[in-house]
């Protein structure tokens, strides 16, 4: 008797379950697609503005991409090549620039909030010239693109076969934040290997395996 | 006669009861974690669902934790993150210095390798310098200078040193430093600098494994103490009169090149190649012997004694031997092998393997007679690689007994656990006034001594090698320093009062020293460079020439009475003298012969175990005088019944951290012994004879307990041969393969491709198809293979409980078979690992398509998709696939750094088994396409050919027909193991020559 009372809440435990968690797919989505991940970051660094507007290549700041497995977040000497001379927008030193004229005085130093907080996270003191100082510490940026451990991309096989950074990143000379722009899942992942191997990238033919040890090892 | 045993067995069980392995095989898939017997009940039922629920609804809810990102501070320029970069240096884990290439991956290195330039190794590098890797990044190292158990400060030690040397100044007291063979010139130079700063300074060089009779006869007959280079290449006879050249003696990855060089048998005309060993135990050299003479281990030097006679009365020499001589049947031998060597006159090889200065002078003898010295002997420019001196550690005891010693500087070696020292000694050492050990962890001398100051690392510190005369390497660092333990190159330079650091000081001596002996007119810095990329550089000798040969020493062997039973103390390959018994990947190598992990133990005869009653893992006392020491029994084929042997370098305090090793569950049994420790300390069996390290003990005793301490043997581990309930009584499979010389120049070929096939061809390889190839006759069992493959696909370690259920972890394992005559079998070894069948039966049963099969022939193996069935084990032929029954220890922050990034790390459920260095082959594959070119043969080279010292195993594409593997696949030799069941392995072995004998009827085989 109790037995079957036993089974008869377990049977209803379980389904009740399933539905909960049903529930939590609605998007169709499995648990960890993170597609459209969008932290902040510590710095509000614009994507937008560098690549987009400056037309600064991907690969000089992410110097390993078409040579190392990962394409290599920069380092901060890497900011620092240009943020040696600019610290502040355009905008905001010409208008110190035009007050320092008005008001007959010597140009003072602007440095904008944002690249204050780049110079403190890099160990430099925007205070002092930034000319003589050494980079001694590193940004702690919020990581957006993540594959499971047991995925090995390769970033040099992708770029070297002529696959374009915003086919994976999406449209990032927009992004003022950096967004996650594919699902990052693996039928996305397999349906490009197979639509490469069948049309080929720019017109030059790929063998873009479907092993599975071509990622996971 | 139609014999009931298999042609190989595995041990001794299955050739006693072929069913009881046959039978074990059966069950092998049952064993489970849960009890047998106990049918799954409504609890479990419920238990089981609940838990589903529970973990489901908890994985669907959970976002995957926000991750930080660092880049570097300062990009390097030429180091790119991800990318795996290659520095030649030296290995440090033993005198040997083979010249080794270490990985870095993001400023860590992460795996050593043999450098393929290198002139001695060729490119190999054996499991003991593979696995000292770990020391680099072991949490239990010696961090800071410790003064009587408490933790000082450099500064501090400095003080006290220089307190300790000012007041020995004053007085009279002696200076000493002790240390085992160094190789380093620099460090020579700082410590020769060092005690020459005081009246009574001086170095003591003493091996724990001592090969000082060897130096000392050659002083005797060459007026030089040298020990001679052997040329194993140039041999084409071998007399090895129980030297284990190719388990442990000397530098065996040098000689296991050379040997195997030597005796390639696909060549035409074939060499005649022969090898013969004389011993009692049962050593890796004497189961690849083509013939092993077993003798009773008082006649060893017996033996060697008669056969110089055999050699000069060829020569026309009288020399009246004057042991007794071995047995008849022994005697016949030696003189079919002083006609060998006779007639490969300056071809050939004697060897004599103990400590004993009589019988290395006979060897010298046997060599001159031949006329090997100059050709196969090189003692102009000799082996720098056993330098000590037993005499000087004889009397550097005597003066610490008498308390003349004021300070003690002990480097490189422990004392207290490698020698005899009574409990008077040991006080006496206590004694001295300023006893320093620069161990760089707190072993057993390094407890007793007023200071310990630990040296660095040789991957984290600068320094240099000489192994051979006129062979000079650097050493250079590849990470900065982990802790703040310091180079013994600057310690010395600091206590003798010029201070400076290691890389000045190698420099300094390279300036100095080395650079004038190099003959090309190049600029230092040019020299420098070249040395430190390509790992080594060749200069003049700087030693004098050696003398000729002179018979005064030559004397006949005193008559010695027979003695009952001897005690013979070795050391394991792997393990050699115990300085690494903290690394868990020695502990569970299994041992080439013995195949036992986690232990040492004594070993002896089946007779004798019989005569004893006691069998594997019974506990015996042995004895010898007034030592006694209660051990585990392991019953050995082929030892001598007189012999009792156990290895030394167990029983250390560094491995008492083992303690707790192994997964924690309710069934967990410790993996030390009684003692807190990992087998048992033998070294207070040695003795001083004749002021040389005995490591032959006449007059042992041994009974049994009856008490017990189960051993991890993996002899009978997955085995080959069918399941009992398969196929009741059927005939043994032939797993290993012979062929013999004596059978027709070119070897018949067997090349079954043509057997009807239940599969559709419908598994095209259009690219690359991998396969690879591994040479028996070349295989010496070594198992570099082993720890490479561990090193290189983050294998975990599961400790001794877990290996006495069969739950190693090794993806790359070598069977040993055992074949000839169960008193003095020969040993075969077969590296097996994941065959990557085109039929693989393990990819037909997984319910989840877990493992499938690639376009390249690769047997996949995909870990995210695992749900831990275990079909695929049950159904796999050679046994190769290993199941994650636990997370295994991954506690350790610092060791994890070793962590191969490239490889997942295989968590608890999952099934794993060798991917092929799949991630090497991904590599090759995206580098030269980086580099837009095809890929070529040798561009994947696998972690375990890497590493094999007899360049036994290649792999490469099979489609294409001028690579090494299809040439080696195109070898007569070849066969698959299993070929009758068809499943097609990619996995292709080349057959064994016997070079004795002739191939035996089909009776044999039956």
């Amino acid at each position: 008797m109790s037995h079957r009372i036993i089974s008869l809440l377990l049977g209803v435990g379980i389904v009740m379950s399933l539905l909960l968690m049903a529930g939590r797919f609605g998007g169709a989505r499995v648990p960890a697609n993170q597609q459209g991940y969008e932290p902040v970051q510590p710095i509000a660094y614009s994507h937008r503005l560098h690549a987009g507007e400056l037309q600064i290549d991907c690969q000089y700041c992410h110097v390993a991409a078409s040579t190392s497995r990962h394409a290599g977040i920069p380092s901060g000497s890497i900011c620092m090549n240009c943020h040696k001379q600019v610290k502040a927008t355009f905008g905001v030193v010409r208008q110190e620039d035009e007050a320092a004229t008005a008001e007959k005085r010597p140009r003072r130093d602007v440095v904008s909030p944002e690249l204050r907080k780049l110079f403190t996270d890099l160990g430099l003191d925007p205070s002092k010239d930034l000319k003589d100082q050494q980079v001694t510490q590193t940004v702690a940026w919020t990581r957006v693109h993540r594959l499971p451990d047991y995925v090995y991309f390769d970033h040099r096989a992708h770029v070297n076969a002529g696959v374009s950074c915003q086919t994976c990143h999406g449209p990032v000379e927009t992004m003022e934040r950096m967004r996650q722009h594919a699902s990052l899942s693996m039928g996305w992942c397999v349906n490009c290997h197979r639509d490469a191997t069948k049309n080929g990238i720019n017109g030059k033919r790929v063998n873009a395996s479907i092993d599975c040890s071509v990622c996971h090892y | 006669m139609k014999h009931p045993n298999p042609n190989h067995w595995r041990g001794l069980e299955e050739w006693e009861d072929p069913t009881s392995v046959r039978e074990q095989a059966e069950t092998e898939f049952i064993d489970t974690p849960l009890r047998i017997g106990a049918e799954p009940g409504r609890r479990d039922f419920l238990k089981a669902t609940g838990f589903l629920v529970a973990a489901s609804s908890f994985t669907a809810c959970s976002r995957p934790p926000e991750e930080k990102a660092l880049p570097p501070v300062v990009q390097l320029e030429g180091d790119v993150p991800g990318k795996s970069y290659r520095y030649a240096t030296v290995c440090g884990a033993c005198p040997s210095a083979c010249g080794i290439v270490a990985k870095v991956r993001d400023g860590r290195p992460i795996k050593l390798e043999g450098n393929p330039a290198h002139p001695l190794t060729h490119g190999g590098l054996c499991a003991t310098g593979q696995a000292s890797i770990l020391s680099l990044y072991d949490s239990h190292r010696a961090q800071l200078p410790r003064a009587a158990g408490k933790e000082s400060s450099w500064d501090e030690a400095d003080a006290r040193i220089a307190e300790a040397l000012a007041a020995a100044r004053q007085g009279s007291g002696a200076v000493r430093v002790l240390s085992p063979t160094i190789t380093s010139p620099t460090l020579l130079r700082q410590i020769a600098a060092f005690v020459g700063g005081f009246a009574n300074g001086k170095h003591i060089v003493a091996d724990p494994v001592s090969a000082s009779a060897i130096l000392d006869a050659h002083e005797r007959t060459h007026g030089v103490r040298r020990l001679p280079h052997y040329q194993f290449g140039k041999a084409e006879v071998v007399a090895s009169f129980d030297a284990d050249f190719l388990g442990s003696w000397i530098a065996t990855t040098e000689f296991t090149r050379g040997y195997t060089e030597s005796r390639l048998a696909d060549q035409a005309p074939r060499k005649a190649a022969w090898h013969t060993q004389v011993e009692a135990r049962y050593t890796v050299s004497g189961g690849k012997a083509d013939e092993r003479v077993k003798v009773a281990p008082w006649e060893v030097a017996a033996a060697l004694e008669h056969l110089v006679a055999k050699l000069a009365s060829l020569g026309g020499k009288a020399f009246v031997p004057g042991s007794t001589a071995p047995a008849a049947e022994a005697m016949a031998a030696l003189d079919r092998l002083a006609q060998r060597l006779w007639n490969a006159r300056g071809k050939s090889l004697v060897l004599y393997g103990a400590n004993e200065i009589a019988g290395q002078q006979l060897a010298n003898f046997a060599n001159e007679l031949l006329g090997n010295y100059g050709s196969t002997l090189d003692l102009s420019l000799p082996s720098l690689q056993r330098q000590g001196s037993d005499r000087d550690l004889a009397q550097l005891l005597g003066e610490i007994a008498e308390g003349k010693v004021a300070a003690l500087f002990v480097l490189g070696m422990n004392p207290v656990a490698d020698l005899p020292l009574n409990e008077a000694a040991r006080k006496a050492l206590e004694r001295i006034p300023m006893l320093v050990s620069l161990a760089p962890r707190e072993d057993e001398t390094a407890a007793i001594a007023k200071l310990h100051c630990p040296d660095s690392d040789p991957i984290e510190s600068w320094g240099d090698a000489e192994p051979v005369a006129g062979l000079v390497s650097v050493q250079q660092p590849l990470i900065q320093q982990i802790g703040k333990a310091r180079s013994a190159i600057e310690s010395f330079a600091k206590w003798a009062g010029k201070p400076a650091s290691a890389y000045e000081l190698v420099q300094t001596h390279w300036r100095e020293s080395i650079y004038p002996r190099f003959a090309a007119a190049v600029p230092f810095e040019t020299f420098w460079h070249k040395a430190l990329h390509d790992g080594f550089a060749e200069v003049k000798p700087n030693l004098a020439a050696a003398g000729a040969f002179s018979t005064t020493a030559i004397a006949p062997l005193e008559k010695k009475a027979a003695a009952t039973a001897m005690l013979q103390l070795y050391v394991k390959p792997g393990m050699l003298d115990g300085a690494l018994a903290y690394n868990p990947w020695l502990q569970e190598l299994p041992d080439p012969v013995t195949k036992a992990t986690w232990d040492n133990y004594a070993s002896i005869s089946p007779a004798k175990a019989k005569e004893l009653g006691v069998k594997n893992g019974d506990i015996v006392r042995v004895g010898v005088g007034e030592t006694t020491r209660e051990l585990p029994a392991l019953v050995q084929a082929g030892q001598h019944d007189a012999l009792v042997a156990v290895a030394l370098g167990y029983g250390r305090k560094i491995s008492a951290r083992f303690q707790d090793f192994g997964p924690k569950w309710i069934d967990h049994r410790a993996t030390t012994g009684a003692n807190g420790l990992v087998g048992i300390n033998a070294a207070p069996f040695l003795a001083f004879e004749a002021n040389t390290v005995s490591y032959l003990r006449p007059g042992v005793t041994i009974s049994a307990t009856g008490k017990r301490q189960a051993l991890a043997v993996t002899q009978t581990h997955h085995t080959l041969s069918v399941p009992e309930n398969l196929d009741p009584g059927g005939p043994p499979r032939p797993i290993v393969q012979e062929v013999y010389l004596s059978e027709p120049e070119k070897f018949p070929a067997t090349d079954p491709e043509d057997v009807p096939e239940l599969w559709p061809p419908d598994h095209p390889y259009p690219g690359h198809r991998w396969g690879m190839a591994i040479d028996l006759d070349a295989c010496t069992g070594c198992s570099a293979c082993v720890v490479a493959c561990q090193i290189e696909n983050n294998v975990p370690v599961v400790g001794k409980d877990e290996v006495m259920r069969k739950r190693e972890m090794h993806w790359i394992r070598i069977d040993r078979y055992y074949s000839g005559d169960v008193e003095n079998p020969s040993a075969a070894h077969q590296p097996m690992l994941c065959q990557h069948c085109e039929n693989a039966p393990c990819e037909t049963v997984c319910p989840v398509l877990a493992t499938v099969h690639s376009s390249e022939g690769l047997s996949q193996q995909v870990y995210n998709r695992c749900i831990g069935t275990r079909y695929c084990a049950n159904n796999c032929p050679y046994k190769v696939r290993r199941f994650n029954w636990f997370n295994y220890p991954r506690e350790d922050k610092l060791a994890n750094l070793l962590l191969n990034p490239d490889v997942t790390v295989r968590s608890r459920g999952v099934m794993e088994k060798c991917s092929f260095c799949i991630q090497r082959i991904q590599e090759a594959k995206i580098g030269a396409k980086q580099e837009g070119r095809e890929l070529k043969d040798g561009d994947v080279v696998t972690a375990c050919q890497q590493s094999c010292p007899a360049n036994a195993i290649v792999f490469g594409d099979m489609n294409n027909p001028e690579s090494k593997v299809s040439k080696w696949v195109k070898n007569p030799r070849r066969y698959r193991v299993l070929e009758e069941i068809n499943v097609r392995p990619s996995v292709h072995y080349l057959k064994i020559v016997k070079r004795s004998g002739e191939k035996p009827g089909e009776e044999h085989h039956g």
